[in-house]
């Protein structure tokens, strides 16, 4: 254990080490190429492969194909090389292929400002490949959550078999705090092949909609098919085949939320919360400023922020918001995120307060828009 | 208790060195929270490159990681000095190098201004302009006293590639042993 001063970026870097990285693949991009530059130096020297390739695509299948010889493998990219990425995705959606994205978001669209900072991308990293079955989302807020969330999600996507997209930005790529570093004896560790363990035992995942994973050079043949397949990976196209796979991957990871699902409550001290913001990643930054000027004139604000975009435990808004007002939406792009909550808290008053900026949102602009509903 | 601090300076003058190396000192050899943020163009010469730094011993206090009422600033280049100088205190203590700012452009402002040509007395002592960022972190330190020299030291040591660990140290030395 030790504590540093470092970047979101350092942090997801190191966590991935902590976590038993041991192939990453991408093709450099702002803002997340010093995740790169500091694996390609350290993950040799830990019995680990950095390999440049030609672009995105080349990148995540390699990651997918390093995958399936039982490596943990990882990319980073940003909005330009995810959108390259998502074909891939959905192969390792449906081929249930265990992979990190560090996906450090900036201001978009197209190539955008590589250098600045936006949260344009949420829905992507969600929903933006073909096949329609989303896959968890982590979204830290800070250069501890960086490091905390890298290794919840090569956890998850060891457990659930599946890609798991780390949802960062550009501000938090640069933004540095004190972090408390666990090295692997430190930490949970989890792998596919302690899972018939962890099934045995009893634990708080759900397991039953996940199958045991072989791999190349454990001695035996492997399938590994994109097409509709039955449980012994063969191709069936039939509804009933289809039906069944779909459910069980959809359940697999929504089964899981009250694991996957992970937020703060700051109360700032106040008994009760009367307005409520709810943000996400960098934004939270300008929000704590924001919110401790609005408590000054006694209105009540608490936040929630996310750190999980999906899966969404339900119960935990339901809990959370029960006696509040006043819900408002903070978010650095038009409004994207606010549609997934006010699809669950559908009889509150749910406020979206989108703030386009290509550095920390300004705190005041932040309690001028909220006072204009209050 | 939040203190915050700005450095600001051009690319190649070392303030993100500066700013890393205060941050890792405070981070490890100290129990206050400390964050902060980088700010710097895509030249690695010639572009503006900020740092906030914000220290706290209360966790709640550190959410926002910019500056926008600063205690301490540092300045070695003028080019953000005019932007960035309402998010500085009246009365704060800002450390201004003269090899690139005229003094009395300084008026307008109403700092405690604590200023040295900190590169032109780099280059002259240590025959590089390289190490005035650490000349200044010295004199931030003597003047402030946020953190123990030695500990910044033990920093540089652990930072620093070895050959660069004893004129950094000198460097950082000069102005705290000045009589």
């Amino acid at each position: 254990m030790r504590i540093d001063y470092i970047s979101g970026n350092r942090a997801i870097a190191e966590a991935a080490i902590a976590s038993g990285l041991k192939f990453f693949a991408g093709y450099p991009i702002t803002p997340s190429s010093d995740i790169f530059e500091y694996l390609a130096e350290e993950l040799p020297r830990r019995g680990g492969y950095v390999i440049q390739f030609e672009d995105e695509l080349a990148s995540i299948y390699a990651v997918i194909g390093a995958s399936w010889t039982c490596s943990k493998a990882m990319t980073a990219t940003s909005g330009p090389g995810f959108s390259l990425m998502v074909e891939g995705i959905s192969i390792a959606v449906m081929t249930e292929t265990p992979l990190v994205i560090a996906y450090i978001m900036r201001a978009g669209p197209a190539t955008g400002v590589p250098t600045k900072t936006g949260q344009y991308d949420v829905f992507q990293a969600e929903y933006g490949f073909h096949g329609g079955l989303p896959i968890p989302v982590f979204a830290p807020s800070n250069p501890q959550e960086a490091y905390d969330l890298t290794i919840k999600a090569f956890n998850t996507s060891e457990i659930l078999r599946t890609p798991v997209v780390l949802l960062s930005d550009a501000s938090i790529a640069n933004m540095f705090g004190k972090v408390l570093i666990r090295e692997a004896g430190e930490i949970e560790i989890i792998d596919r092949r302690s899972i018939e363990i962890l099934r045995k035992k009893g634990c708080e995942w759900s397991l039953d909609d996940v199958y045991e994973m072989k791999c190349v050079g454990d001695g035996y043949d492997i399938y590994v098919e994109t097409l509709t397949h039955d449980e012994k990976n063969i191709y069936r196209p039939t509804t009933d085949v289809q039906r069944r796979l779909m459910w069980r991957l959809y359940r697999k990871i929504i089964n899981n939320r009250e694991v996957l699902f992970e937020y703060s409550f700051h109360n700032y001290g106040n008994k009760r919360c009367r307005n409520m913001i709810i943000t996400y990643g960098s934004t939270f930054s300008s929000v704590s400023e924001a919110v401790r000027e609005l408590n000054k004139n006694e209105e009540d604000f608490c936040v929630f922020k996310l750190k999980t975009l999906y899966p969404i435990n339900e119960k935990i808004f339901y809990e959370k918001t029960r006696d509040v007002d006043k819900i408002f939406v903070v978010e650095n792009n038009v409004g994207l995120y606010v549609k997934e909550i006010r699809s669950i808290l559908r009889d509150k008053d749910v406020i979206s307060i989108s703030v386009i900026d290509l550095e920390y949102p300004d705190p005041d602009e932040i309690v001028e828009r909220v006072r204009e509903w209050l | 208790m939040r203190i915050e601090i700005i450095l600001s300076g051009r690319g190649g003058q070392g303030i993100l060195m500066l700013g890393r190396i205060l941050g890792k000192t405070l981070a490890r050899y100290t129990s206050y929270y400390v964050a902060g943020s980088e700010t710097y163009a895509t030249e690695v010469r010639g572009g503006d490159s900020r740092v906030d730094i914000i220290i706290s011993d209360n966790e709640d206090e550190i959410g926002y990681v910019r500056a926008r009422n600063a205690d301490i600033a540092v300045f070695m280049y003028p080019s953000l000095m005019k932007n960035l100088s309402r998010y500085i205190k009246r009365k704060a203590k800002v450390f201004i190098d003269t090899t690139f700012i005229d003094i009395d452009s300084l008026r307008e402002y109403d700092w405690t201004i604590i200023s040295e040509p900190y590169t032109q007395i780099s280059e002259r002592i240590f025959g590089t302009s390289r190490v005035a960022n650490m000349m200044i972190l010295g004199h931030l330190i003597k003047e402030t006293k946020i953190v123990d020299p030695e500990a910044v030291e033990r920093v540089i040591r652990e930072e620093m590639p070895s050959k660069w660990h004893d004129i950094n140290i000198r460097s950082f030395r000069y102005m705290i042993d000045r009589k």
